[in-house]
């Protein structure tokens, strides 16, 4: 579309863009066609009338309102609300802190932690010591017998019923962990090297091993009470028996041949003593 | 405009001066219903008050300059007076021409009063007759004091949009006033 010019007006005056700012600007020198202009806006910034100015009594009380409110009640406010704060996060912290404590320590009595904490839990609070894993008495019969001698329970010696006694004893007491008091004072040799060692079946080999350490020497003397002779003493090389002499241990130890815990002998078992070949 | 002054006048009413406050309201409130009579006609007293109380709240944590005072100010009249507009669209109401009720004075007992109104509400109401951003970026410009930057900041245009209305404004006045020959 072509830009046509229009012819300007003669009594139109010409305003440039440098007079309209200049206007906006509040310049008094308007150009001569911007006078009415000038006037419009200096009538918009003249003076306030009365009227204007007649809600300045609400204002200030609106005024006196908020800062009768704010300026008092904020720093006062502000040291309650820290220090009720800081109180409230210390007590939950020793609320929290006693209820995981206290917690643990139950349970650690209980005996209900899992082993490595609850042995932590007996060295440091002198909680029980954590049980061993049972074994069912059917996983230890059905187990191979060839195995018996391997973890160092001496095979029993005794025949089948006698086997059938010596089932593996999985919960050592606290004699079984080798606690010559509860040992000497019964008189009964412990039998922690012999029920685990499954003496006539031979099944929980594991456990053998591990008593072997705790109660070492003191299982020997079960091996004999159980063992009617019959047993397989070369089979275990590394028992308990192995280590002590079974002929000095006590007679009862076939109590604790048989699943017993220490201190709890059976005293239908008569033991033999064993003849070393 | 206050000048240099405002800092301290504006940290005394912080503080909880009133006449500081006092100052700082007779300064600003004429312009602001000037404005308002334009923008918001027949409630600029209304959303006037509101806006002060809604800067009486807001005083405490305001910070800034003169400019940024007034343009606070009056953005917050602006909105004050959209809400009031979507109000009325939702239940509208026969209004008078306002261009006649600026013309009259307020109170029947005072025509001295309605004198010297006079000639600033003939040219609110030649600046009412213009288009409506014309006519706001003019009174912002001119009675609000704010720079081409804070008007387009406020009524989220560009600067040279800003300037484009306002020179097409002062055209229209100037042919207005020179159509009708008014002197005020």
């Amino acid at each position: 579309m072509p830009n046509i010019p229009q012819p300007q007006r003669q009594d139109e005056p010409v305003v440039t863009d440098a007079d309209l700012a200049a206007l906006l600007a509040g310049t008094t020198d308007a150009a001569p066609g911007l006078r009415p202009v000038a006037d419009v806006l200096a009538a918009l910034t003249a003076e306030p009338t009365g009227m204007e100015l007649a809600g300045e009594a609400g204002a200030l009380a609106e005024f006196r309102r908020q800062a009768g409110a704010q300026v008092p009640a904020q720093r006062p406010r502000r040291s309650s609300e820290l220090r009720s704060r800081f109180g409230v996060k210390v007590g939950a912290s020793v609320t929290a802190v006693a209820v995981v404590l206290g917690g643990g320590a139950v349970a650690a009595f209980a005996n209900v932690l899992p082993a490595p904490i609850q042995r932590l839990a007996h060295e440091a609070i002198g909680a029980p010591i954590p049980p061993a894993r049972h074994h069912s008495p059917s996983h230890s019969r059905t187990a191979a017998p060839g195995r018996s001698g391997v973890h160092g329970e001496p095979p029993a010696r005794g025949g089948p019923g006698a086997s059938r006694q010596a089932r593996p004893h999985a919960t050592p007491t606290p004699a079984a962990h080798g606690n010559p008091q509860s040992q000497g004072k019964k008189g009964n040799p412990p039998g922690e090297g012999n029920g685990k060692g499954g003496q006539g079946q031979g099944n929980s080999q594991g456990q053998g091993n591990s008593q072997g350490h705790h109660g070492s020497g003191q299982g020997q003397g079960n091996s004999q009470g159980k063992g009617n002779g019959q047993g397989q003493q070369g089979k275990a090389p590394h028992g308990p028996a192995q280590q002590g002499n079974p002929h000095k241990k006590g007679p009862h130890g076939s109590a604790q041949a048989n699943g017993r815990p220490a201190g709890h002998p059976r005293r239908s078992v008569h033991p033999r003593p064993v003849m070393d070949p | 405009m206050i000048g240099e002054e405002f800092a301290d006048l504006l940290a005394a009413a912080q503080g909880g001066s009133e006449a500081a406050f006092s100052r700082l309201w007779r300064n600003a409130n004429p312009a602001l219903l000037r404005y308002l009579r334009v923008i918001a006609p027949g409630a600029d007293e209304d959303i006037a008050a509101e806006t002060w109380v809604h800067v009486v709240r807001g005083l405490a944590s305001f910070r800034g300059d003169e400019q940024a005072w007034r343009a606070w100010l009056f953005t917050t009249a602006r909105r004050r007076a959209i809400d009031l507009a979507r109000h009325r669209s939702r239940r509208p109401e026969t209004a008078l021409d306002y261009a006649t009720v600026a013309q009259l004075p307020s109170s029947a007992d005072s025509a001295e009063a309605a004198m010297e109104n006079l000639s600033t509400a003939a040219a609110i109401a030649l600046l009412a007759g213009l288009p409506r951003l014309q006519a706001e970026v003019i009174l912002l410009r001119v009675v609000a004091g704010l720079d081409t930057e804070s008007v387009a900041r406020m009524l989220r245009k560009s600067p040279g949009a800003v300037r484009v209305a306002a020179h097409r404004g002062l055209r229209r006045l100037a042919q207005i006033t020179a159509d009708a020959g008014v002197t005020l």
